[in-house]
């Protein structure tokens, strides 16, 4: 018998690690802390990284939902001129914070070891911009990118979408409203420990109280602060919410990841199990001791690099040349 | 996690950094991470790439704060710190960072205690930890004390501290990181005929001095002892200073019940009270008592006759400092805070 809180532990690596990260990413985020990881979670200054690294940026304003301004950067390997693999790049944050460059240092080796151009963009954030403002501003992002291919040096053949947490929703969401709506072709999308289901009702959701980072609470801000009164009711869009699709066939080669140690363990198995029963093509890869985005926080633990090493090694093999 | 480090200071420019890079130091500890994962943290924590070296064999171990194995050969090594043939070091060009000596001293203390002696087969803990767990076999204690090289007959004694104690000097023995009810706690073994004054750390508590197989008496000891500290003004207590009281709380259960702790909080909300309770039952007389706390006899009397009259009893007379005793070590050990890691503090700045 299991009493209700027995949950998988943390790995010592990452369990060392959140004596550190707990100060600036508690583990419950409330509506009143929205402000604070507003400040804490803002993504620290990039470009003398892109120097370093040789990457080349570029910014443009592009039209998001209903033609109002989005901010995308481009960032693309600064020595090729021929065409390339493109990255549509959805940040974390929760839905309600995080900026468009929020966790890239991961995404900039697909930069600068497989040549990759990646298109991060600002989608705006609940509850300001409540649903469908954040996954509306992501399509149109996308829409952009793929009709501006040529003049961005992306190969339409080669696009992939990516995300991370709040953001890997985003992107599946995207998959799904791309294969929908008859949008851009997708090469592939990388779901790393995605948020999908606003109901918060698996047994994983229920596991982290008040531990690791995004707790049970911390979801729930999320998802109300999105969705309001419609989160858990039966009006969510599967855009938004991708663990609502009803249909998981006919989209592109997934790659999922997650921690064993985190409340998206579940809806993330579930999401892969779903495209597997549709005749689809996804990885999953669940890592044991792993919290929540342990690759953003803890990148030098063996866990967290056995991850990267995973999904890049994933990457290279869809888009590298 | 060094820019992690920073944006906390940016959010809270009072934050202890330290304190973090001891508790995560702790965890690594604790879950006995190899030789690597913790050159990875030192290199991560500081942002420059971390070494290690080891005489016998020879090994040489560097990481980035990726995690990664550092190539090219080394820059700059600061603050190296040895011991026992092993040297841990960063390799930091230009000024220190400002969390370099703190890491530097914790990456030193878990290596020296990851490359502890030899370890049991089937038991997972390392010898210290099964030497100083009474519930261990007496003949697998003998076994671990004589890997540690403790002499059959030798006489010893366990001083602990919490992995958080400020430590300026030592003398050599065996340590480990050691899981206790309250904890994990730093278990450092000294000769008993070692002064315990060499013993410098804060807080500490110093166990009883015995044979190698009874030293896990000596730590519930030490560990009673600790909680009697208060530091700044007492740093270290040492389980001689309470003869035979110590070791009645060491075996005590965690839940035992002493019916005496109201009666001793009606004195301590006095100002003077628990300066008073100190110097009663350390002292042979009311005279003595005053002397020590440097107040006129009259003003010990008063006080006693307050004590007296909320206690019930008359601290000397018959068995009444021996209760007092035992009510007031019992309610400092209840009231200690000498192991509480303050926690994180969250200040939402004008955001």
């Amino acid at each position: 018998m299991t009493s209700p809180t027995a949950r998988p532990d943390f790995d010592p690596e990452l369990k060392a690690g959140l004596a550190v990260v707990g100060g600036m990413f508690p583990p419950t985020i409330t509506p009143e802390l929205i402000d604070f990881m507003r400040v804490s979670y803002a993504s620290p200054p990039l470009a003398d990284t892109l120097c370093e690294r040789g990457i080349h940026q570029e910014d443009h304003v592009v039209p998001g939902h209903r033609g109002d301004p989005v901010g995308v950067s481009v960032l693309s390997p600064a020595a090729d001129v021929h065409e390339r693999p493109g990255v549509v790049f959805v940040h974390s944050g929760g839905l309600m914070f995080g900026d468009r460059f929020s966790g890239v240092d991961l995404v900039l080796d697909w930069v600068d070891r497989l040549g990759a151009v990646l298109v991060a963009m600002d989608y705006r954030l609940a509850p300001e911009f409540p649903d469908p403002f954040p996954r509306e501003d992501v399509y149109a992002v996308l829409e952009w990118t793929a009709q501006n291919a040529a003049l961005l040096g992306i190969r339409r053949d080669r696009l992939l979408v990516c995300g991370a947490s709040a953001g890997g929703g985003l992107a599946a969401g995207l998959a799904l409203a791309a294969r929908d709506r008859g949008g851009p072709a997708l090469r592939g999308q990388v779901l790393d420990y995605p948020m999908l289901d606003d109901r918060g009702v698996t047994a994983s959701t229920g596991q982290f109280d008040g531990v690791g980072v995004w707790d049970r609470v911390s979801n729930v801000t999320g998802w109300t602060a999105l969705l309001g009164g419609l989160r858990g009711g039966p009006d969510v869009s599967p855009y938004a919410a991708p663990a609502r699709a009803e249909d998981l066939s006919g989209l592109p080669p997934a790659f999922i990841d997650v921690g064993a140690a985190e409340i998206f363990r579940d809806e993330a198995v579930a999401y892969a199990d779903g495209i597997w029963r549709a005749g689809g093509d996804a990885d999953l890869h669940v890592w044991g001791g792993a919290f929540h985005a342990c690759d953003i926080f803890a990148p030098h633990a063996t866990v967290s690099r056995s991850m990267i090493k995973t999904r890049n090694a994933w990457v290279e093999k869809m888009i590298g040349d | 996690m060094q820019e992690l480090l920073g944006r906390i200071s940016r959010l809270d420019p009072t934050a202890s950094l330290g304190l973090r890079v001891i508790a995560c130091f702790d965890e690594l500890v604790v879950g006995n991470v190899n030789t690597r994962a913790l050159l990875s943290a030192a290199a991560s924590l500081a942002g420059c790439v971390a070494g290690f070296e080891q005489d016998r064999p020879h090994r040489v171990l560097r990481v980035t704060p990726a995690g990664e194995q550092a190539v090219g050969e080394p820059v700059r090594r600061t603050g190296a710190e040895a011991s026992d043939g092993l040297v841990v070091w960063l390799e930091r060009e230009g000024e220190p960072g400002a969390n370099d000596a703190i890491i530097l001293e914790r990456l030193a203390l878990a290596v020296r205690i990851r490359h502890g002696r030899g370890r049991s087969g089937d038991d997972n803990r390392r010898d210290l930890g099964l030497l100083l767990d009474q519930t261990v076999p007496a003949e697998d204690r003998r076994l671990a004390a004589a890997a540690l090289g403790l002499a059959p007959g030798g006489r010893y004694r366990v001083a602990a501290a919490p992995l958080f104690a400020v430590w300026t000097g030592r003398p050599q023995g065996p340590e480990d990181v050691v899981p206790t009810r309250y904890g994990p706690i730093h278990a450092l073994v000294v000769p008993a005929e070692a002064p315990v004054d060499d013993v410098r750390a804060s807080p500490c508590g110093i166990g009883s001095a015995t044979q190698p197989e009874l030293l896990h008496h000596s730590f519930r000891t030490s560990l009673v002892a600790l909680r009697l500290s208060r530091p700044p003004k007492t740093p270290r207590v040492t389980a001689e200073d309470y003869p035979g009281l110590v070791d009645i709380f060491a075996d005590a259960p965690a839940d035992a019940q002493y019916p005496d702790l109201g009666l001793i909080e009606q004195v301590t909300a006095q100002t003077w009270g628990q300066d008073t309770l100190d110097a009663v039952i350390t002292s042979g007389s009311a005279r003595q008592a005053a002397r020590a706390l440097s107040i006129h006899h009259s003003t010990m009397q008063a006080r006693l006759d307050t004590i007296t009259a909320a206690l019930g009893f008359d601290p000397y007379d018959g068995m009444g400092k021996v209760r007092l005793g035992i009510a007031y070590l019992a309610w400092r050990l209840v009231r200690s805070t000498v192991l509480d890691l303050p926690a994180p503090t969250y200040r939402a700045t004008g955001a």
